[in-house]
């Protein structure tokens, strides 16, 4: 208790006004503080309670804050439901099936992956996150099957249109599975893209044998990487960064993962995935914005370009947010009291 | 922020993998609800779902990497807020006093129950107090963890009129706790 406490909250405030103002931040102090780089201690005079103040708002999550998450992963299997992915609209007229059942694939192998990379680098996610890491381990069979369902694509008997880098990944992933859940497996969307292009679900072992005989030879020999923009792409790139994030870290767990194991796979030996990422971040980096539009990064990043995802819902009452865009959309939302 | 591991969990994400959402959930929805706790305290949880349903719909269309994706939550969010003034407005509420009364914060001093307390809710009350504008600045970069850009392109400002409004918020907040007396702090 010092003096100024003993002074009524009036008087104080009264007081305070009498004190100098806190001076104007320079830029870069003002960023500093917004981005929770400035010590408190180190506060330019008067703001060291404001340092303080935005530490405290921007505290980690508070369980109360997370309490939705039951409610929202519902209202999303819903939507996946009642309108399953469609393949990602390109402007360029690419034979669609062919390009779908790629991407039911890919996506597919990147669900595998991620549980991979979940569970192999848990360093890598932030610990809120570290319990569904664990929970993706062993529960992504089973989501994959429900959501595969509804893709069209994958229907299409006649089109393996599996690369070899995406056989390699598909038939490492098949391999790893083979002891654990079998049951499940065959049902999931990548693996029944796998069995379309073996030719069925029991000459898969066969094909993959002869794609790994095949595939090593010629991802040695350095084709491995895919032409043109393809989603692969983007999946390699995100195996890559966490595989180089987890460099300095928990090497020898990396080595065992599913995804890990496919992405050494697709570089053609695990002593070759330094190499691999080298060239894939290069590429990637052009397969992920050349995907969307085609065009380099203009039109593709602004978030806005969301207002175009009459593509994935066009039947069903139109999103009500998209329609306010920054405020000139027209109508709220229909519940006039 | 995800980091490295984010572009496969989007892609997963836009495949459908309830998994993937999952971990895009909880990674941004702290930052979402707090940013429209401050926004409009009494409706921030109807509005933080309303804008995971947006996000939900637009999900497959979604192109960009991780901050792009965060300021594209923050804009859907935002016209939530647009949405709701504008109908509290038809409705003839009063807004203001709608958002006074907000989530009634103890009767002590927020700034207080803030930094003693560590009080995540209280700071948020605390920096509901700015004027709209700046208060929706000093969110947005402290907790979408957008820079002055990304924050000037989601407003509609100049990037000058942000770094602007920011300053000005960071300085009333500064004045504020210093007139609860708790400025000096570092050693409290």
């Amino acid at each position: 208790m010092n003096e100024e406490d003993a002074v009524p909250i009036d008087m104080r405030q009264l007081l305070a006004f009498l004190r100098p103002m806190p001076p104007v931040l320079d830029e870069d102090t003002a960023d500093r503080l917004l981005t929770g780089r400035l010590d408190p201690a180190d506060a330019p005079p008067g703001y060291a309670g404001v340092a303080r103040l935005l530490a405290v708002a921007a505290a980690p999550a508070a369980p109360e804050e997370l309490t939705g998450q039951a409610a929202a992963v519902a209202r999303f299997a819903a939507e996946v439901e009642s309108h399953p992915p469609t393949p990602i609209p390109r402007r360029t007229g690419m034979p669609s099936r062919m390009s779908s059942v790629k991407v039911t694939a890919v996506v597919s192998v990147v669900v595998l992956s991620v549980s991979g990379v979940a569970a192999a680098a848990t360093g890598l996610l932030p610990s809120p996150a570290r319990w569904v890491a664990e929970q993706v381990s062993s529960t992504s069979h089973a989501s994959s099957t429900s959501r595969g369902q509804g893709d069209p694509g994958t229907a299409a008997p006649d089109s393996p249109g599996l690369d070899k880098a995406t056989t390699a990944a598909l038939c490492q992933a098949w391999q790893a599975g083979q002891g654990a859940s079998n049951g499940n497996r065959a049902d999931s969307a990548a693996f029944r893209a796998l069995a379309t292009a073996a030719g069925g679900a029991d000459k898969v072992a066969a094909y993959c044998q002869a794609a790994a005989d095949g595939g090593t030879a010629t991802s040695s020999k350095g084709q491995g990487t895919p032409t043109g923009p393809d989603a692969a792409g983007a999946a390699k790139a995100g195996l890559c960064r966490a595989w180089q994030a987890g460099q300095g870290g928990s090497n020898g767990r990396r080595d065992d993962s599913v995804a890990f194991r496919a992405l050494a796979a697709a570089a053609g030996g695990v002593d070759k995935i330094p190499a691999f990422c080298e060239t894939t971040t290069s590429t990637s980096a052009h397969g992920q914005s050349a995907e969307p539009h085609g065009n380099g990064k203009g039109p593709s990043s602004p978030p806005t370009t969301l207002s175009s995802p009459a593509a994935a819902s066009p039947s069903a009452s139109g999103p009500p947010s998209s329609t306010g865009h920054g405020g000139q959309g027209q109508g709220g939302p229909p519940t006039t009291g | 922020m995800i980091g490295p591991s984010f572009p496969a969990l989007l892609l997963a994400a836009q495949g459908g993998d309830e998994q993937a959402f999952a971990i895009l959930w909880r990674d941004l929805q702290p930052a979402l609800l707090r940013y429209l706790r401050v926004a409009i305290p009494t409706a921030a949880d109807d509005l933080a779902a309303e804008t995971w349903m947006s996000v939900i719909r637009g999900l497959a269309g979604f192109r960009g990497d991780e901050r792009n994706f965060r300021a594209w939550v923050f804009t859907l969010a935002r016209h939530r807020t647009v949405d709701w003034h504008r109908q509290a407005a038809r409705q003839q509420t009063d807004v203001m006093s709608v958002e006074l009364l907000g989530d009634r914060p103890a009767p002590d001093d927020p700034a207080a129950a803030a930094l003693e307390a560590q009080s995540t809710r209280a700071a948020l009350v605390l920096i509901a107090e700015l004027p709209r504008d700046q208060a929706e600045v000093v969110m947005l970069r402290v907790l979408a963890g957008l820079d002055v850009a990304d924050v000037a392109r989601l407003l509609g400002k100049r990037p000058g009129a942000v770094r602007v409004l920011a300053h000005r918020g960071l300085r009333r907040l500064a004045r504020r706790l210093e007139s609860a007396g708790l400025a000096r702090g570092v050693t409290r």
